[in-house]
């Protein structure tokens, strides 16, 4: 594979993405950020959102599994996540923060699970 | 609540525009957040502003009490140690005229307007863009 298949294969999974709601118009700014003063700016704000992210779905799970559950601390952390995940453009993530804190504020356990699942993320099972 | 401010976000405003001025614009952005600070930061240089940073509501108050001034602040609400709403108060009765624009994840009404009260210019919900900068820095060339 030439490098230039590479690099068509790339912009078309990154245009993939957008269209199915994933990246919105902030990630598009986020990429016009980038200049030579600033080269590797996407690549360090993804990673450090990636990071961001697992800590905060590891935590919300882990409350989760409390005996009882602190629906504010859950909240807590949705919050930030919903903050991190506009301020990237990660759209969808933004979207099921939104719906996570509806669960929060019902405190409806079997919800927030689903969505902690759907997210990419997993529930510790205790024993 | 989208924002509360300076006026409409329009379409016009959404490429990134070099604000033409005569002055070198300094930004204070308060923000405990890393992601979020790295981007704001790289959002205001852009725009062609000196940034600097504080981590939270005492680290911006204490840079004023040791003589540093900005032309604006863009502040976090939710922080540790002093949050938004007490940095704002603070710097206000300090006698600090600088433009002081909130930025926060919280959206409803009253969270807002208790944001506003405690003396903000303007607020807006995030992410900050490249339309509320233009905005904003528009507002501040023309004061």
């Amino acid at each position: 594979m030439d490098v230039g298949q590479l690099q068509r294969q790339f912009i078309d999974y990154t245009a993939s993405l957008f269209r199915e709601g994933f990246l919105d118009d902030q990630f598009t700014q986020l990429r016009k950020l980038q200049d030579e003063n600033n080269p590797d700016f996407v690549f360090e704000v993804v990673s450090l959102f990636f990071d961001d992210s697992e800590k905060l779905v590891n935590n919300m799970a882990k409350a989760l599994e409390q005996p009882i559950v602190e629906f504010e601390q859950v909240d807590a952390h949705v919050h930030q996540f919903k903050g991190s995940s506009s301020s990237i453009g990660a759209h969808r993530v933004k979207n099921v923060c939104a719906a996570f804190r509806g669960f929060c504020e019902q405190q409806n356990s079997d919800g927030l699970e689903q969505q902690i699942i759907a997210a990419g993320g997993s529930i510790p099972m205790v024993e | 609540m989208e924002k509360m401010g300076f006026g409409n976000v329009t379409s016009t405003s959404k490429t990134m525009k070099i604000i033409d001025t005569e002055k070198q614009i300094y930004v204070l952005i308060v923000e405990d957040d890393l992601l979020i600070q790295k981007i704001h930061k790289a959002m205001m240089t852009k725009f062609g502003t000196e940034v600097q940073l504080a981590a939270n509501g005492k680290e911006a108050v204490e840079l004023f009490l040791s003589g540093a001034y900005f032309d604006l602040i863009l502040t976090d609400l939710e922080m540790p140690i002093m949050d938004g709403i007490e940095a704002t108060k603070q710097l206000r009765s300090m006698g600090v005229t600088s433009m002081i624009v909130g930025v926060t994840s919280r959206n409803q009404d009253s969270e807002i307007q208790a944001f506003m009260n405690a003396g903000l210019n303007a607020c807006y919900v995030k992410p900050l863009n490249a339309e509320k900068v233009t905005v904003v820095l528009n507002e501040l060339k023309n004061i």
